[in-house]
């Protein structure tokens, strides 16, 4: 059961009231995770979002085929570990493309909290409080990545 | 308050990651990722703090080479 305390270590919802948590609770699912598992993969379509819970992945650009032969055979290329609390997939949110990377759990028993983009896209219609408060916490998120990769390449 | 750290790998093959600390890191602290150790070395603010949220830049060293490669 995803708990609104669970959704308070998610920085994409600052700023909501415990009703509006609650409201993004219920359209959440949790998945678990092996070490190794493919959670998405690069160039397929996007219809969900995660937030890691528990657990660490690894996201990965494959530059060609994503299969767990061709990962090990071409050398992909890890590009960031990503902890508890953070999002996974936010970008189909917003462009609905397909994934831009390859996520790999690397954490055995990693727990995700899954959303439809559906059903995300449809609470923030709902309630344009919350849409403005996730979308705008949104591109923070974007922009620390964003952040990030600037520092890495230093 | 809830830290979202930026954690940047000098040396090593290891990327770098992001994660959410309960607790500032400090210069000398370990942290692990995936199944690797590092040591930090230097911590700053990356942007203004938000609702719960700081907002951390941290540069760190693979503890044990050997453990980063592979």
């Amino acid at each position: 059961m995803v708990t609104v305390d669970s959704l308070k270590h998610v920085d994409i919802l600052i700023g909501l009231t415990d009703e509006q948590i609650a409201r993004v609770a219920a359209i959440c699912h949790t998945e678990t995770y092996s070490a190794q598992d493919i959670i998405v993969r690069e160039r397929e379509p996007s219809d969900e979002v995660y937030v890691i819970h528990k657990g660490s992945v690894e996201v990965i650009l494959s530059g060609g085929q994503v299969t767990a032969e061709a990962l090990a055979a071409a050398g992909p290329e890890s590009i960031i570990s990503m902890g508890q609390g953070q999002i996974l997939g936010e970008m189909a949110l917003i462009d609905s493309g397909p994934r831009s990377a390859t996520v790999r759990c690397t954490t055995d028993g990693s727990e995700l909290y899954v959303m439809r983009r559906a059903d995300f896209v449809q609470l923030c219609e709902q309630d344009t409080d919350i849409g403005y408060k996730v979308m705008r916490n949104l591109a923070a998120d974007l922009a620390f990545k964003l952040r990030h990769r600037n520092l890495s390449w230093k | 308050m809830i830290y979202k750290v930026s954690f940047v790998v000098q040396g090593g093959t290891h990327p770098g990651g992001i994660q959410n600390l309960e607790e500032r890191p400090q210069v000398g602290d370990t942290l692990t990722m995936g199944t690797q150790a590092f040591k930090i070395i230097e911590v700053m603010e990356i942007i203004p703090a938000r609702g719960d949220f700081a907002y951390l830049h941290a540069t760190c060293r693979p503890i044990d080479e050997k453990k980063t490669k592979g």
